[in-house]
């Protein structure tokens, strides 16, 4: 198989920046059926991952391995490796709730939270933070600012996060993220519910971010990860086909699955 | 094509016959409705006067109120609120969040929905050989305790769909930011499910405040003003019972106006529950 880099990738990934994550024969299953089969590959820090492939190839639940939410569900596990900075968070010793505030998620629907806009953001600093109403104020305006959503609900801080369009949940969704300070942040296809107005200021604001975050995204749409990211990893049926730079993979890629998925021969 | 039209109108004809049955049976359901609303109303508001809420119960034969038994149903109801809706609540809560995908959870409903459609009488008993034979008199607690077990099963059930109701996504969203387990329950379900849950409670209100066979067994009745919970207490829907098979007009009439008071709360408490779900669904 080829979850190896190319010889040009590796060298390029070495004299840009370090591996922030490392995933090495993971396997992961939703009870008897494997959904992810020996899966290595490395994420370079403060850049760009897109996965892509067709539904259920097991992009998704790869993802969802990073932050461990799936052991919100029983029958759900993982067997493997995941390193962040070196440490394998797969490790029972691991503090999830701890894991979580280093590892940001946004989700495929905006999932803003029964509350004010403020609130939204503030519930997630909070947790780990004391902090005074006045440094909660900055850090919320910050956050607003950082997620491009400031102008817009300066002015109604209070009002609830449920009254906003459907593209300004979802930066909120970024900016609560963000709030937080994670050190990488995951996107499920963060703009597949929104109209190409929204999507394209998602992708702005990934673009913006990636100077200070790593970011894994996930998404159908093969324009989108062609323009965001700075790596792409193809998969298919729980496997990883091919994972190089996107403009690799996009224009010259060498196994036969990726050329036939991305010139829409399937998928 | 003449075939096409017949079919045409053979189809016409039994969606009339269908839809006149319908209008028919839904006619039928409301029309009970409506008379049992105008004979309370006729009957019922006759007797409303101010001295219905400032006097006791009389003996036959005088005029008097309802006032005991107001304050008896209203404490008794109370009192069963207290005790039964943080049980039912935190059930839910185990079924819908913790407990979600266990086996104990499944018999839990089960047991539950059995609950749920006992026959209220059997509380009655079940209390009465639980508290009242021990203690050797009826009693106002015993009334609210038979009252509370009534409560439990409905909250449990409408907590549990409630918050089943509450997207997965939005638990996910909470737990990806690094909060606990017990704070995506308070701070993100529990919000998002509060009216559903508020519901609920309005709803075992409505149910228990008209219950009377769990009383008859526990609390008794009351011919006099008493705030004593170790003593028989006077209710609403017991007073209704007595008085309303007994001889005397004046009985009678309280009696009339008493199910009158207590069928517009109920109507009330049904409507403000109907304005929180229908809120929700707003949204």
């Amino acid at each position: 198989m080829s979850q190896m880099l190319s010889p040009d990738m590796t060298i390029a990934a070495e004299a840009v920046t370090k591996a922030k994550i490392e995933v090495k024969n993971l396997n992961f299953y939703y009870g008897q059926s494997k959904a992810l089969k020996d899966i290595t590959l490395s994420l370079p820090e403060r850049s760009v991952t897109a996965f892509i492939g067709p539904s259920g190839c097991g992009k998704s639940t790869l993802l969802r391995v990073f932050n461990r939410i799936y052991e919100l569900y029983p029958k759900q596990t993982a067997e493997g490796q995941v390193l962040l900075d070196g440490q394998n968070i797969l490790d029972r010793s691991q503090d999830l709730n701890l894991l979580r505030t280093k590892i940001g998620m946004v989700f495929q629907k905006p999932t803003p939270f029964p509350m004010s806009i403020y609130e939204n953001i503030a519930f997630g600093v909070r947790l780990y933070e004391k902090i005074s109403k006045a440094e909660m104020d900055g850090r919320v305006e910050q956050a607003l600012k950082r997620a491009a959503l400031w102008t817009e609900v300066k002015d109604k801080l209070n009002a609830s996060g449920l009254s906003l369009s459907g593209g300004q949940q979802q930066r909120l969704c970024i900016a609560r993220t963000v709030a937080v300070k994670p050190e990488v942040i995951l996107l499920d296809e963060p703009a597949s519910a929104l109209d190409p107005l929204s999507t394209a200021k998602i992708e702005e604001l990934i673009d913006e971010l990636q100077a200070d975050y790593t970011i894994v995204i996930v998404t159908h749409n093969m324009q989108q990860a062609a323009r965001v990211s700075k790596q792409t990893a193809f998969m298919y049926l729980g496997e990883l086909v091919e994972f190089d730079r996107t403009e690799k993979i996009f224009t010259s890629p060498r196994e036969k699955r990726t050329q036939d998925y991305i010139t829409g021969r399937f998928g | 094509m003449s075939t096409a039209a017949s079919l045409h109108q053979s189809r016409k004809r039994k969606n009339g016959v269908m839809m006149t049955l319908c209008v028919i049976a839904a006619g039928i359901g409301l029309a009970w409705l409506a008379l049992i609303l105008g004979a309370l109303l006729y009957k019922g508001l006759a007797g409303v006067s101010l001295s219905v809420f400032t006097e006791m119960t009389p003996p036959p034969g005088d005029a008097g109120g309802l006032l005991n038994a107001i304050y008896g149903s209203i404490v008794m109801t109370i009192i069963g609120i207290i005790v039964g809706t943080p049980i039912g609540v935190l059930a839910g809560t185990y079924m819908a969040e913790y407990g979600r995908f266990s086996k104990l959870t499944t018999v839990v409903r089960f047991i539950n929905d059995i609950l749920l459609s006992a026959p209220s009488i059997i509380i009655g008993l079940f209390v009465y050989e639980l508290m009242v034979r021990p203690m050797g008199h009826f009693s106002a607690i015993a009334g609210a305790v038979a009252l509370a077990i009534l409560v439990i099963p409905v909250v449990v059930r409408t907590t549990e769909d409630m918050l089943n109701l509450v997207p997965n996504a939005l638990r996910e969203a909470g737990t990806a930011i690094g909060a606990p387990r017990w704070v995506v329950i308070r701070s993100v379900a529990y919000r998002a499910a509060l009216s559903g849950i508020v519901t609920g409670i309005l709803l075992a209100i409505a149910r228990i405040s008209g219950e009377t066979a769990p009383l008859l067994f526990t609390a008794l009745n009351n011919q006099f003003w008493s705030s004593n919970l170790n003593a028989p207490m006077a209710s609403l829907p017991v007073t209704i019972f007595q008085f309303a098979l007994s001889p005397y007009e004046e009985w009678q009439q309280l009696a009339w106006t008493g199910a009158l008071i207590i069928t517009l709360t109920v109507l009330a408490l049904s409507i403000f529950a109907r304005s929180l779900t229908g809120r929700r669904e707003d949204k």
